[in-house]
């Protein structure tokens, strides 16, 4: 854990010069990370100031940090404007939710069900099954993804949330993040429910699932973001603006509705927000996830 | 062992009939193969119901496509079938292998249909000149070469490469060195680093609009430059940052008075804009792979730096001789999937430029779906098909190699 900094206590004899040393080697540490976090923050403090400005200001050469007045209106106008036909921005809020939350929960379903079978059943198959998933992990995105909207358009899925449901539901990458981590817990307990005579489904349902609630929380995160900020599946299967999620909706707003760019940031803020907020509270969920994925992968 | 097993599980007690549960099998696994294979044959028109004249229509559009199909089907049914009627006359080994195929089912269902079935309809299409609406035509590798001959493609794997050498050197070596950084304990670890991912967080279509706002002629790039500039006393001329199309190489060819002609515009190195959009990867993508590296982080033995330093060495010698050498394998992790990343980059394009100016920010990504939505022209599915391939045996081979190179050197430690 701790590295680079308690060693070198062993090596040099603590006197009044090398902690002064230190101390100037700390406070350089802490400059250097307040620098870095500043330029990782900027670009959101920056727009988000600019969501208060004026049509002018927020183009105007050179720009200044502070709105000469904080236009709140921009927010409630974005938010307010019917762009034709029930699209609004509510209402791709909300599709966005539905796909995000809907193919969280369903992975998180699926994966799990998945994964307990692959680590903790014997059946004819698995190791040929097990194989299979891990080698289409590796298969580019670009390559199904495209082709897959033929698919979509025949099944009467294009402009429903299905497109994105359904195909969203399973992820070999989490079915294989769970069945890593499902090894690794003893069996001891679903041992003695099976004794018990509980069923398999019983076990999963009433051992297995509450044992791998973290790692379950993980996969609902993982995914959550992963169809929250997706681009490409839903440009090519929510075609009519009412369908569009937040993604495709702001990618065309410039262009499709002229909107300033004041009215453009306020639209990026309505995408970013909930998720900025939602990473304040289970960062650790995320960051776990992350370096999951990470080790494993 | 299997063998022994039935032999004295199936006189004993005639559990079901495992001819029958074989049957079934069988029909259930080759009825889901065939049912994925009709969805997606090609076909003219794009309108599964009603039925029947949509079958007639998938077996004489895409006959071999079908052909193929069904021959999967009987394989895979028949494995099946010998799998389960062979299991089935033990009762505690079936209800497992029940259990476990009703848990796979929904994966097994959704992969068949949108990975097995849609990669083969593409794999197949690649070979065909299709456009959806009429019958797909058997051209051979003809989109391939065709792939090979027009500038676009050529261009965007140019641009691509550029893209993911530089992106993924810059990336790894930034991300390694914040987590380097971050990894020893200090005061405020946990709110640094939930800050430093904050790019990583939001979605790239935010980050796009976000610095294409930034990249304006009267953004804050221009502006922060002009300042920096001016501390020098020199005048900074403001660049259109999005809408640039001069390449690294003609900048500095023009710098020393000469130029780079547009015949040889391979040579002109990235260009302006696609830097630009590179400048906004590395920014996004950083924290991830600090993150992974952090994780990695923890498993290096700390007893390796206290034996280091009672040795003598100093904090850039721990650096190269014990961090870098344990972190091999994350950082192959990193560099194998920042190119898989970049390789495939395509939001920034669709959003920022659509492959302009001059097709410097072209990427095969993009191409595939400008053909495959056919929003230049006519649809070319097959076209589009062939390009994907294409990309996907580079990223194969990318793969590969970094793993034959980068692991090569683990063995010595």
């Amino acid at each position: 854990m701790a590295v680079t900094t308690a060693p070198r206590t062993l090596r040099m004899p603590s006197s009044e010069e090398a902690a002064r040393a230190r101390r100037i080697r700390t406070g350089l540490k802490y400059i250097f990370l307040a620098l870095i976090a500043l330029i990782a923050l900027a670009p959101f403090i920056l727009a988000f100031m600019g969501t208060f400005k004026t049509d002018a200001e927020i183009i105007a050469y050179p720009p200044k940090f502070l709105p000469a007045k904080w236009l709140v209106s921009n927010w409630a106008k974005t938010w307010g404007t019917d762009f034709g036909a029930g699209a609004t921005f509510p209402r791709w809020l909300a599709n966005t939710a539905v796909v995000s939350v809907g193919s969280a929960i369903l992975q998180v379903l699926c994966c799990s069900m998945a994964a307990y079978a692959f680590a903790r059943l014997r059946f004819p198959g698995k190791d040929g099954i097990f194989a299979f998933m891990l080698t289409s992990m590796m298969i580019p995105g670009a390559v199904t993804l495209i082709p897959a909207y033929v698919v979509m358009t025949k099944i009467g899925f294009v402009d429903t949330y299905w497109s994105l449901l359904v195909p969203g539901a399973i992820s070999a990458g989490n079915i294989f993040l769970l069945t890593q981590f499902l090894k690794a817990v003893p069996r001891e307990l679903e041992e003695a429910a099976y004794v018990d005579g509980a069923s398999r489904f019983r076990i999963y349902k009433d051992v297995v699932l509450p044992l791998s609630r973290p790692a379950l929380l993980t996969v609902f995160i993982l995914q959550f973001q992963g169809m929250w900020n997706a681009f490409m599946a839903p440009l090519l299967y929510l075609n009519t603006p009412k369908m569009w999620v937040l993604n495709v909706a702001i990618s065309t707003f410039q262009q499709q509705y002229k909107a300033a760019w004041n009215l453009t940031l306020v639209a990026a803020m309505f995408n970013a927000i909930p998720v900025l907020i939602l990473f304040a509270f289970f960062s650790r969920y995320y960051i776990e996830g992350i370096s999951y994925a990470g080790l494993k992968g | 062992m299997a063998a022994a097993d039935m032999r004295t599980t199936r006189p004993a007690v005639n559990r079901g009939r495992p001819w029958l549960a074989g049957l079934v099998a069988f029909l259930v696994t080759a009825f889901v193969i065939i049912a994925a294979t009709l969805i997606s044959a090609p076909t003219r028109g794009i309108k599964i119901f009603p039925l029947k004249p949509y079958i007639g229509e998938a077996v004489g559009s895409g006959r071999l496509f079908v052909l193929m199909g069904v021959l999967l089907a009987v394989l895979v049914g028949l494995l099946a079938a010998v799998m389960i009627s062979r299991n089935w006359g033990n009762q505690e080994r079936r209800q497992e292998m029940m259990t476990a195929y009703l848990f796979l089912s929904p994966y097994l269902l959704i992969t068949i249909v949108f990975t097995v079935g849609v990669l083969l309809f593409a794999l197949y299409i690649a070979f065909q000149q299709y456009d959806i609406f009429t019958a797909p035509k058997w051209v051979g590798l003809a989109n391939f070469a065709k792939a090979f001959k027009t500038k676009d493609f050529v261009q965007s794997l140019v641009n691509v490469l550029w893209y993911a050498l530089v992106v993924t050197i810059v990336q790894t070596s930034l991300a390694l060195l914040l987590a380097v950084q971050l990894n020893s304990r200090f005061g405020g670890r946990n709110f640094f680093r939930t800050i430093f991912y904050t790019p990583s967080v939001t979605s790239s279509v935010v980050i796009s609009m976000i610095f294409w706002w930034l990249y304006l002629k009267t953004g804050y790039l221009n502006f922060g430059l002009e300042k920096v500039f001016g501390l020098f006393g020199v005048t900074w001329a403001k660049v259109e940052w999005l809408n640039n199309p001069r390449g690294l190489f003609q900048l500095i060819a023009i710098a020393l008075g000469g130029n780079i002609s547009s015949d040889l515009w391979y040579l002109r190195g990235p260009s302006v804009t696609w830097m630009a959009i590179m400048f906004q990867n590395i920014f996004t993508t950083i924290p991830t792979f600090m993150l992974m590296f952090l994780a990695a982080l923890q498993d290096v033995p700390s007893s390796l730096y206290e034996a280091a330093s009672i040795d003598g060495a100093n904090g850039r010698q721990q650096f190269w001789k014990i961090t870098l050498p344990m972190l091999r394998p994350a950082v192959l992790l990193v560099v194998v999937l920042s190119t898989i990343g970049t390789l495939q980059i395509f939001d920034q394009v669709k959003i920022l430029t659509g492959g302009g100016p001059l097709g410097t920010t072209l990427t095969p990504v993009y191409l595939v779906y400008r053909e495959a939505i056919g929003t230049q022209g006519q649809i070319q599915m097959g076209y589009a098909s062939a390009m994907a391939f294409i990309l996907a045996i580079i990223i194969f081979v990318f793969t590969f190699l970094q793993r034959r190179f980068i692991e090569r050197g683990t063995e010595q430690y």
